[in-house]
């Protein structure tokens, strides 16, 4: 194997720049990291539900609506039974009861794929505008802990192992799919189904029956990310609480190449990019306009897309409805 | 036929339109357009009546004014901004005498309705009116003197010595006028406590979620808070609900809200929340619709009052020295005596 292969030497750039950073001030690069992991977190989940979808060749643009009727459902079931695990299991079952439902509407109905995210998307913000009530509480949230032992490594400690419960839930469902994806025979039957449903199909896979539950279990992955915002992030729900941050996703997914390691790299890119355009405000080291650090992590994302583009490749079955014997 | 083919169109049009509820008055509502009666008919920005906020205070001061005159008040709540000029022409049509219309965003809507029907007051609620119509109000607010107070009490308030805000976008005048006062009136604490106080305002990036985006809000604020800040400003509709929101979840630290009491509508930010920069919206409007009945109203903009919402819950973490000192300042600073360095 390659040492300097282009993606060994980007890991060892952010790792440099790390360094350099830490150097100069510890404290502070320490809370930026943490803070960019809080907004890569619903981003890198968000992109798990495409990457899912996708890879076994189901293009799922709702997921912004998953996610909002998700952190809706958590907020308000956690407000009406004062128990935010309540909140997240219904949530949870929420998600991907929106997964089901994509998945009958796209395989079963074999409609336009696009058609149905966006029937998610409209029900999701129409559903939650009409029934949000202002002024409600919930009675606490996911509180950060930290992890024995291992939060007291100098800056990883700090920046990993001090969250509350569902950014380890979410991370732990990261590293799960990359393995599932990559090392597992589920995986391999999914991509197969992704990138030619016939020859999966003769070989015995059921392509109708593993792009159901693939797309509903991607469902409860997006309502983990809504879930999160809800209870543990904000502990509030709004009216357009998700803020777009579900098509964000769809671009991270691309950039990571469809890999969920990839994703959660570029969601992490992002996260830090905007941490760090707030921190220049915070430090007002120099006086650059609020326009420009405003502008940096949009600007910082097309440098490093156009540095590191090449080909991307989607599934190649990605959007098509599938019939046996075609 | 036509009759009732129109009267469903007209049944459908109220429909579509949204919901009218009358309130309780001394003139009822078939009295409106006849002489003598005297009818104030309120246009809700998008968002329900309810909402705690613009909305529900331009109402209370609607139906106060409306009272006090003897007359009768009515509302028609938004529900796409493309309705406004339609919502504005009902009441129009039906000879109400003022048309309170709700928010920014409808000021060119205000406007035109103005010049449309000359012989209606307009009060444009958080609309800077720049016409020349004799019959359009702007009810608007120096948000610089609300910031710079709600600064001088965190400036008093803070033990690191570190005192941040996040808010909505820059690019809006309200914002950055909460923001530049906020920050002087930071140093105007650190003098008189001969103190040096770090002030850090963080905005959101321009955009379309700048004012709903509370996610942002909430992990910029912990941002803060991690940075050893203990007093945090939030202001920018849910964007800064969420960063007052996440500062309750911090022991010890206070958070300051905007615009109206937000004891009461953001209820997760209770434990820190001290006070809010607040516009007085129910006394700006209720005095408006009272000059419009004594026919005092002119046009041009009105300046509202503004000041410091009560300290509720955390009424005892507020030194008696500090209310001292606060209260001589505010009266400084609405008479103007005290300057909040906002250069526009």
């Amino acid at each position: 194997m390659k040492m300097l292969t282009k993606r060994n030497s980007y890991i060892f750039l952010a790792l440099a720049a790390t360094a350099f950073f830490y150097s100069r001030d510890g404290d502070i690069t320490t809370s930026v990291y943490a803070t960019g992991l809080a907004f890569a977190l619903p981003l890198a989940l968000a992109a798990m539900v495409g990457i899912m979808c996708e890879r076994t060749g189901i293009v799922n643009i709702g997921i912004e609506g998953t996610m909002l009727i998700s952190a809706f459902v958590a907020f308000f079931v956690a407000y009406l039974t004062q128990n935010i695990i309540i909140g997240l299991v219904a949530s949870l079952l929420v998600g991907a009861l929106m997964g089901f439902i994509l998945a009958l509407m796209a395989v079963s109905w074999r409609m336009d794929q696009i058609i149905a995210g966006t029937i998610i998307n409209i029900l999701a913000t129409g559903l939650t505008s009409f029934l949000y009530v202002q002024g409600k509480t919930i009675p606490s949230v996911f509180q950060s802990f930290e992890i024995p032992l291992l939060s007291k490594i100098p800056f990883l400690g700090p920046v990993l192992f001090i969250h509350g419960a569902l950014t380890f839930v979410g991370l732990a469902v990261i590293l799960i799919l990359y393995v599932g994806i990559y090392h597992t025979p589920w995986g391999l039957r999914s991509r197969a189904v992704g990138e030619h449903p016939s020859s999966a199909d003769t070989a015995g896979v059921s392509v109708a029956r593993l792009r159901y539950i693939n797309v509903t279990i991607a469902g409860a992955i997006g309502a983990l990310a809504g879930a999160y915002l809800a209870l543990e992030l904000v502990g509030s729900f709004e009216r357009g609480f998700i803020a777009g941050k579900g098509f964000t996703a769809l671009a991270l997914m691309i950039f990571g190449r469809w890999n969920p390691l990839g994703a959660l790299a570029a969601a992490l890119f992002f996260g830090l990019t905007q941490a760090y355009a707030s921190q220049l405000m915070i430090d007002q080291v120099v006086n650059i306009p609020s326009q420009f650090t405003a502008a940096l992590p949009y600007i910082l994302t097309i440098v490093i897309l156009t540095i590191s583009a090449g080909k991307v490749r989607p599934p190649a079955a990605e959007g098509q409805p599938y019939e046996k014997g075609q | 036929m036509i009759k009732r083919i129109s009267a469903i169109t007209a049944a459908l049009a109220l429909a579509t339109v949204g919901f009218i509820v009358p309130a309780n008055a001394a003139t009822t509502e078939a009295d409106c357009g006849k002489a003598g009666a005297f009818c104030v008919g309120l246009v809700t920005d998008l968002g329900q009546i309810d909402d705690k906020s613009f909305n529900q205070s331009a109402w209370e001061g609607a139906q106060a004014g409306a009272k006090k005159a003897g007359g009768f008040a009515k509302y028609i709540e938004t529900k796409d901004s493309k309705d406004y000029a339609k919502n504005i022409k009902l009441f129009a049509d039906a000879g109400y005498n003022v048309i309170v219309t709700v928010g920014f965003l409808m000021g060119d809507a205000s406007a035109a309705a103005a010049k449309l029907y000359p012989k209606v007051k307009f009060v444009g609620v958080d609309q800077f009116n720049a016409t020349t119509e004799p019959n359009y109000t702007g009810l608007i607010f120096d948000e610089d003197k609300a910031g710079f107070l709600a600064g001088y009490l965190a400036g008093y308030l803070t033990k690191t010595n570190k005192v941040g805000a996040v808010f909505g976008m820059k690019e809006v005048l309200p914002v950055r006028k909460f923001g530049e006062g906020y920050e002087n009136g930071i140093q105007y604490a650190a003098k008189q406590r001969s103190k040096k106080i770090r002030s850090s305002v963080v905005y959101h990036p321009a955009g379309d979620n700048a004012f709903s985006n509370p996610a942002w809000g909430a992990t910029t604020a912990n941002q803060l808070l991690t940075q050893g800040f203990d007093v945090i400003f939030g202001a920018g509709g849910s964007t800064g609900n969420g960063a007052i929101g996440k500062v309750a979840q911090k022991a010890g630290a206070f958070c300051i809200g905007v615009d109206i009491d937000q004891y009461y509508t953001v209820p997760e930010a209770k434990p820190c929340l001290v006070t809010s920069a607040e516009k007085k919206l129910v006394l700006g409007v209720s005095t408006l619709v009272g000059q419009a009945k004594a026919g005092t109203i002119k046009g041009g903009n009105f300046v509202g009052q503004v000041g410091l919402a009560p300290f509720h819950d955390l009424e005892s973490k507020v030194p008696a020295a500090v209310k001292v000192r606060l209260k001589k300042t505010t009266t400084g600073v609405l008479a103007g005596s005290i300057s909040t360095g906002f250069k526009g």
